[in-house]
């Protein structure tokens, strides 16, 4: 595995112009640590994974993801930013998963599966590819290597996702709503695959509305709104018995 | 007869039989006055529709069609990729010259590289601060067929860039998301995720404007290139048979632009069909269920 798999944040802000999308955000994930974060939409939940990803550029703040910041290097004033090359390098080692699959409708679920280890990592193509075929297998999908997205259903797409994002060895993997996006019948076989890395001893944070994952396999539940961190705590506390008044109007309603 | 195997006939409105009249009234009086007057000349026709002189032109004619697609298709790319780049100057750069290249007349165009001379008489190749030198003579150095090329080539450049360009932005920005998840180099990512993806979109359209440039090239007829028309006018200056050979020229340019248009449908009718495949959520006929090796 590469880096400590652990989520550090002081005070992560992040604006889209005037608008405070992450107001000022604390986390402390350990390794092997399991976050659920729920919320109502727009609260942030997505943005704060795409920081966490190195997709959205942060405003200010401290961010550290596998005991490295983010991008930059500290120096004495300021954060300076890294090559594209260092900050790549970083990514690998975080896995992101995404609502709508975003597989490469041009490679096969094998090549998509291959593609990061290949054309990142440089490894050898024919190692590549029976590490993928070991990789579909591991999320259910032996034989379905050939197939290209198109032929797949949702839950199909969804676990050819988790496995490309494996395939990099990542020690923090994201979780975008990933079973927002699928039939009811659907939901089921990618939490099962989510469920059985998370045994594995895989740090994640999944940003979802399935309340029932978060109760059994979250360490501990993040509860946002309007870009803050209201309310965190193990599922009993917060789903169960939330102190703060938006977080029990919130379950109220999906509950 | 049985009622089971009774054919149905469906109601015809009757502008679908005015049309029908109309179509075959311009048919017949086009076939008479095309039989009948005699100024056509067609046995003129005949003897120069593959005279060695009309046949060179085509061939030139050609030729000009596919070193332009060439060049534009590859200078299309680098500006496609350079206005689409987020360093501001480098798109400043890229948008500048479409803006030139397309707001500004091709026979101008043509004209104007034909004549740079006047500008440039002379350019010198060298390493800067070596020493080492080599004049040009521009006049010589541009022929009537380079300037040619040249002004067809960066012309078609500038509409190709639009098309690559439209070709980029038809890809779901998702999928850009996951490249850099993986952590993809800028180049892995435009050749491996985005060009294959923009090829529905881009290749059709190319299609198009290569149809369009076998026609063009006409254009270059004003420097004295002797492309397709060009060779029917130095024969029809001599001969004063003027309208049989514009014929002959019509009729070649028809016969390429219907050639090329078979391939252009085949091209439209598979990647409409890849573009349909990826829009699609859900396979139509689902494959076997998980885990079932195959
Ligand atoms: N590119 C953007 N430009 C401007 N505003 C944005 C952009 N992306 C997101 N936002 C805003 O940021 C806020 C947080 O969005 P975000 O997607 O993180 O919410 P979310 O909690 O993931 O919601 P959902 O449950 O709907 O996915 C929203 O108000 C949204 O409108
Ligand atoms: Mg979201």
């Amino acid at each position: 595995m590469n880096g400590d798999g652990t989520v550090y944040a002081r005070r992560l802000r992040k604006c889209y112009g005037d608008r405070v999308v992450l107001g000022s955000i604390d986390l402390d994930v350990r390794s092997g640590e399991i976050v659920c974060i729920i919320g109502p939409s727009g609260s942030g939940k997505s943005t704060l994974l795409r920081c966490i990803d190195g997709l959205e550029e942060v405003d200010r703040g401290i961010l550290r993801v596998n005991g490295e910041d983010l991008g930059f290097v500290e120096t004495d004033t300021a954060y300076r930013a890294l090559s594209r090359k260092e900050m790549a390098m970083q990514r690998t080692r975080i896995g992101m998963v995404f609502q709508q699959f975003n597989l490469f409708p041009n490679m096969t679920a094998r090549e998509n599966v291959m593609a990061g280890p290949v054309l990142v990592k440089g490894v050898a193509k024919k190692a590549a590819a029976s590490r993928a075929d070991s990789l579909l297998a591991d999320v259910g999908l032996a034989g379905h290597g050939d197939h290209y997205p198109w032929q797949l259903s949702g839950g199909q797409k969804q676990r050819v996702a988790i496995a490309r994002a494996l395939a990099m060895d990542p020690s923090v993997m994201l979780f975008d709503e990933p079973t927002s996006a699928l039939d009811p019948e659907r939901v089921g076989e990618v939490l099962a695959v989510m469920k059985g890395l998370a045994e594995r001893g895989m740090t994640m944070l999944v940003a979802t509305h399935e309340m029932g994952f978060a109760k059994e396999v979250a360490d501990t539940v993040l509860f946002m709104d309007g870009g803050l961190v209201v309310e965190q705590g193990p599922p009993t506390a917060v789903l169960g018995n939330p102190t703060e008044a938006r977080t029990q109007k919130f379950l109220e309603k999906v509950l | 007869m049985d009622a089971t195997d009774k054919p149905r006939l469906y109601r015809r409105g009757p502008l679908e039989y005015a049309a029908w009249a109309v179509c075959v009234l311009v048919a017949g009086g086009l076939a008479h006055t095309l039989v009948t007057n005699e100024n056509y000349q067609w046995n003129v026709v005949g003897q120069y529709f593959t005279a060695p002189t009309i046949l060179e032109g085509l061939r030139l004619t050609i030729v000009l069609t596919i070193l332009a697609m060439l060049f534009g298709g590859i200078l299309g790319m680098v500006i496609a990729v350079m206005r689409a780049s987020t360093v501001r100057p480098v798109q400043l750069l890229a948008s500048g010259y479409i803006t030139f290249f397309r707001g500004t007349p091709v026979l101008v165009q043509l004209i104007f590289w034909f004549n740079i001379a006047a500008l440039y008489p002379n350019i010198a190749v060298g390493i800067p601060f070596t020493g080492i030198s080599h004049a040009v003579d521009v006049n010589v150095l541009m022929s009537a067929t380079t300037a040619a090329i040249i002004g067809l080539s960066l012309n078609e450049a500038a509409y190709l860039a639009e098309i690559i360009r439209g070709g980029f932005a038809s890809v779901d920005k998702g999928q850009i998301e996951a490249a850099d998840s993986l952590g993809m180099s800028s180049r892995k990512k435009l050749f491996r995720v985005i060009i294959p993806q923009a090829m529905p979109t881009v290749v059709p359209a190319t299609g198009n404007q290569m149809i369009g440039m076998f026609k063009e090239t006409s254009l270059v007829s004003v420097l004295g290139v002797a492309e397709l028309l060009q060779s029917t006018q130095l024969i029809y200056a001599r001969t004063y048979q003027t309208i049989p050979l514009l014929i002959v020229a019509c009729l070649w340019y028809l016969i390429m632009t219907l050639a090329l248009s078979y391939p252009q449908s085949l091209i439209e009718k598979r990647y409409s069909l890849v573009r349909s495949r990826v829009s699609r959520e859900a396979p139509v006929d689902p494959v076997p269920m998980d885990g079932e090796a195959r």
